[in-house]
């Protein structure tokens, strides 16, 4: 088990290696000067050649991803272009919004696609069956961007004083706010690793929200959360219900589950000590995938509903060819992408005893 | 073997990150020592008297418009050109020059982003939070010296999609949104709980040719390609209700610019028959085929610029100009049209600030390629009208001016688009123009006021900023000299009370406003105009920071700094 992490986790470092530079090559292979996007479309050229200097984007690629990769592993992912800020103090404020979209739409998916999954697969070919997997299908073809628009057209238009509305979009309502956790707790001002995580506990509102006592902020966090949460879990979600559906109505055809039921058992154990637990393999691997999915349906997710996180920021960035923060959120992507799949494989283990790690 | 590979292949890259690591880092060029300054010495006590800062150029051949500024006394500053600029009260009305306290310029550095951190101005609202990516929270500032915000809590939110914007104004999470899709004007409009509030801008958008570049080099053929296009069609298909078709390069509410006499009022008129005899007497009988080039970016000049395209392209093959469409990414095709590499393409203006030098200067008179060779009567002529300080003689030259450009048609002056921006019906006393909107002067029911823009403002500190959304909320917390009147582009009293030029309008000198505090409590005095300026004019200050240190407004409006490194 040891060995399988420590080969695994220095497998991490070539693949992220890898993405730091294709990311790098991709950043600067776009079409587009970053000085126009930082400075506008009226600068002149030797405003833009004077800017190039100073940034060092003169020099060449390979100086500059040297460069780069080196300030890296000294912990500094480079400033803004737009702003000036240390791009990990905008990691520190926007990841804690992008991870909780998809804890939420995880959590979304995974119940209710289970739950259909089960359902469809106990009741095969019935009306249930047909409807939940058109209802599947239907939910796959969903564009992220369209569906966002149609929930909060239906939820804050159309449902519009009933009680049934919820707002279309933004972190909190306009007027509710939550301190910092260290002015809370009269931290002062943390420096280095607390700095770090303080400041990313503070930014998750509802983690923030939940450990201050703070009900007002936490419900509304979570209210405002459901749109986007829905928005970015159906497309897991159905394909979790189909998978599940799938993955259960092989095992229900084996011999083992007959001789559970010859010897009595109960439907519901046989389900859920029985099948389950033999059809989540391939379940736990989908979920596990979906969290790439997530994160990337982020930038759709958060445009729609106008939330500051990981995707707004790095559209944002791209757009305005801020490159220092568009590199350091697709390694951070990438770390999270990475480390989730390797949960998944460990929890192979956990779940199929025959699964051995050598 | 494969996994041997693998191990190997990670020990080796770890490696390479260890090195690079321990690597040391690239050591920062030693700051250059700022050169001795003529200001007065910043002082560390308060003072028992006044002693006004100076600071002062010893010639003009530095290039820029600045000799020097002056704190008369502690409410008087001086302004010393080195050419008269007649829309020198327009420029210094604008949002990039919002005055600051000195100290809390000293403290910073005038680093954008420290000056952010606790902007510290004396406009009508005080920053309470600014909740990076959400929302930025303004609160009434009870000692502004105006009268006292309506709307005392105002809240900034930001989302790019138009169509999210309206989703939040019907939802009624927000009572005021920015620009919403013109196609969604109806709908809006239609909305009993909506009000669709039109407001004019100065822009333009043109069709640019390039006299460097065959055929467009032939002065007949620019003319008939000028009588080509019918531009009235272009509007009424493809720009909102409101929109006017520009006869002229600047709108008509530019005065003095716009010619309303003589034969430079009125553009050629549509008329394929006589483009393609002009084509004929240019050797071109049967036309000739070239290529149009633009940009996919939406304009309030511009708003629907793919068809538009498309539209020119069909209206220039009726007099046998067969028109390729090129569509460049934004930043190269700025590039490439600067450099003069585009024969025929699409662009167009929108005002920084509110007279014609912001548009003839620019386009014809600065030794840039876009158009090719500059006309040497054009460029006279529009030098002339900007040394002026007398409308009426200005209005002489730019009547000139207009001629000239009709007749080398460098351009051809398509459109004055207009926009509008969507307000809850019950919002109060709502006014909006091209260069602000009176949020203090709003009512609603709570007090409270929830505006979405765009994009989330970049800085607090707007001298070093050049986006409309960053403006705005620096409108918000800073005051200018002159502020523009509301709902139209006038200057007017801000912090200075009153102004006076000499005669040859080289010298203006402001009375500043008495009583004025800052956010912190801090007076307002002169010293605090002239270290705003100095921060910006002299690059060897030591608060000439900013956020990119170009300070693109600055040497856009008053050309170049001072001490400007070589």
């Amino acid at each position: 088990m040891t060995k399988f992490l420590i080969r695994r986790l220095l497998l991490v470092l070539p693949v992220l290696f890898g993405i730091t530079f294709v990311t790098f090559a991709l950043a600067r292979i776009l079409p587009g000067d970053p000085c126009y996007a930082a400075l506008g479309d009226k600068a002149t050229v030797q405003q833009c050649a004077d800017f190039n200097e100073r940034m060092g984007f003169n020099d060449p690629i390979m100086v500059q991803f040297v460069r780069y990769v080196g300030d890296v592993m000294h912990g500094d992912f480079g400033e803004s272009i737009k702003d000036g800020r240390p791009v990990q103090q905008i990691v520190i404020e926007r990841l804690p919004m992008t991870i909780e979209i998809t804890i939420g739409a995880i959590i979304f998916a995974t119940t209710l696609g289970i739950l259909l999954g089960i359902v469809s697969a106990v009741r095969q070919n019935t009306p249930v069956d047909v409807v939940t997997m058109i209802g599947a299908n239907i939910g796959v073809s969903m564009p992220v961007f369209w569906l966002g628009l149609m929930l909060a057209y239906l939820f804050a238009i159309i449902l519009k004083d009933t009680p049934f509305w919820i707002p279309p979009s933004g972190r909190l309502s306009s007027g509710i706010t939550i301190a910092p956790l260290a002015e809370t707790f009269n931290l002062g001002e943390l420096s280095g690793i607390w700095g770090v995580l303080v400041g990313f506990a503070s930014h998750s509102v509802v983690f923030n929200a939940l450990i201050t006592g703070n009900i007002v902020v936490f419900k509304n966090a979570v209210w405002h959360l459901v749109l986007p949460c829905i928005a970015v879990g159906t497309i897991p979600l159905a394909i979790i219900a189909r998978m599940t559906r799938s993955s259960m109505l092989e095992v229900l055809g084996l011999d083992f589950i007959r001789t559970a039921r010859a010897k009595g058992l109960t439907n519901k154990k046989v389900i859920f000590k029985h099948v389950m637990r033999n059809a989540m393999l391939p379940i736990v691997t989908i979920v596990g995938l979906s969290v790439g999915g997530l994160l990337g349906g982020a930038v759709l997710t958060e445009t729609v509903f106008a939330l500051p996180g990981v995707g707004t920021q790095l559209v944002s960035a791209i757009l305005s060819r801020d490159y220092a923060v568009v590199q350091a959120f697709t390694i951070i992507i990438a770390i999270i992408f990475v480390f989730v799949n390797l949960f998944v494989d460990l929890s192979y283990g956990f779940l199929d005893p025959r699964v051995r790690m050598q | 073997m494969k996994r041997n590979l693998s191990v190997l292949l990670s020990l080796v890259v770890l490696a390479s990150m260890l090195l690079a690591a321990c690597a040391t880092p690239a050591t920062e060029a030693p700051a250059t020592e700022a050169p001795a300054m003529t200001e007065a010495p910043a002082a560390t006590e308060a003072p028992a008297a006044f002693e006004g800062m100076m600071v002062e150029s010893p010639d003009c051949n530095y290039g820029g418009e600045f000799k020097s500024i002056e704190a008369v006394d502690a409410n008087t500053v001086k302004f010393t050109l080195c050419f008269p600029d007649p829309a020198f009260l327009s420029k210094v009305a604008f949002a990039a020059f919002s005055i600051q306290d000195s100290d809390t310029l000293n403290a910073t550095g005038g680093d954008s982003t420290k000056l952010s951190e606790a902007p510290n101005g004396t406009g009508p609202y005080m920053v309470k939070e600014w909740v990076r990516g959400d929302h930025i929270t303004f609160e009434a500032n009870p000692n502004f010296w105006g009268e006292a915000p309506k709307v005392k809590t105002l809240i900034f939110r930001w989302s790019a999609e138009a169509a999210q914007r309206l989703v939040e104004l019907q939802s009624g999470t927000v009572d005021g949104i920015f620009l919403p899709s013109a196609d969604d004007y109806e709908t809006i409009s239609a909305d009993p709980n909506l009000a669709l509030v039109p407001f004019e801008t100065g822009n333009i958008f043109y069709v640019g040719m390039n006299n460097t570049i065959a055929p467009f080099d032939n002065d007949k053929v620019r003319q008939a390609v000028a009588m080509a296009i019918n531009k009235q069609q272009i509007v009424d298909n493809y720009y909102p209700a409101g929109s006017a078709v520009a006869e002229q390069f600047v709108p008509p509410s530019f005065t003095p610019g716009y010619s309303t006499s003589s034969d430079a009022a009125k553009w050629y008129t549509y008329d394929p028959e006589a483009a393609k005899a002009l084509l004929a007497e240019a050797g071109f009988p049967n036309g000739f085929e070239t290529t149009i080039s633009y940009r996919d970016v939406v304009r309030v000049y511009l708003p629907n610029v793919n068809q538009v395209v498309q539209e020119i392209q069909s209206q220039l093959a009726e007099v046998g100009i067969k028109v390729t469409i090129e569509k460049i990414e934004s930043g190269p095709f700025l590039e490439s049209v600067a450099a003069g590499e585009q024969g025929l393409f699409l662009l167009g203006w929108g005002m920084d600030y509110p007279d014609a030098t912001n548009f003839y200067d620019y386009h014809f008179a600065s030794n840039a390629a876009r158009f090719g060779n500059e006309w040497p009567d054009l460029v006279a002529e529009i030098k002339a009208a900007g040394q002026l300080g007398d409308p009426a003689e200005r209005q002489v030259h730019y009547d000139e001016v207009n001629r000239l450009i009709k007749e080398h048609v460098p351009v051809i002056p398509m459109a004055h688009g207009t926009t509008a921006n969507a307000m809850k019906a019950d919002v109060g006393n709502v006014v909006m123009g091209p260069l602000n909107e009176n949020f203090e002067e709003m009512t609603t029911a709570s007090g409270q006021l929830v505006w979405v823009q765009s994009a989330e403002p970049i800085m607090l500190y707007c001298g070093d900023e050049t986006d409309g959304e960053t403006f705005r909320a620096c409108e918000q917390v800073y005051d200018s000299l002159l502020g523009y009147e509301f709902g139209g582009v006038a200057p007017v009293s801000a912090l200075a009370t009153a102004w006076e030029p000499n005669t040859d309008a080289t010298e203006w000198t402001f009375t500043l406003r008495e009583g004025v505090t800052f956010h912190n409590g801090a007076t307002f005095d002169a010293n605090d105009v002239v270290a705003t300026y100095t921060a910006i004019w002299d690059a060897s200050n030591p608060n000439h920071k900013g956020n990119t240190g170009i300070y693109e407004y600055f040497t856009g409006f008053f050309s170049q700094f001072l001490n400007a490194p070589k």
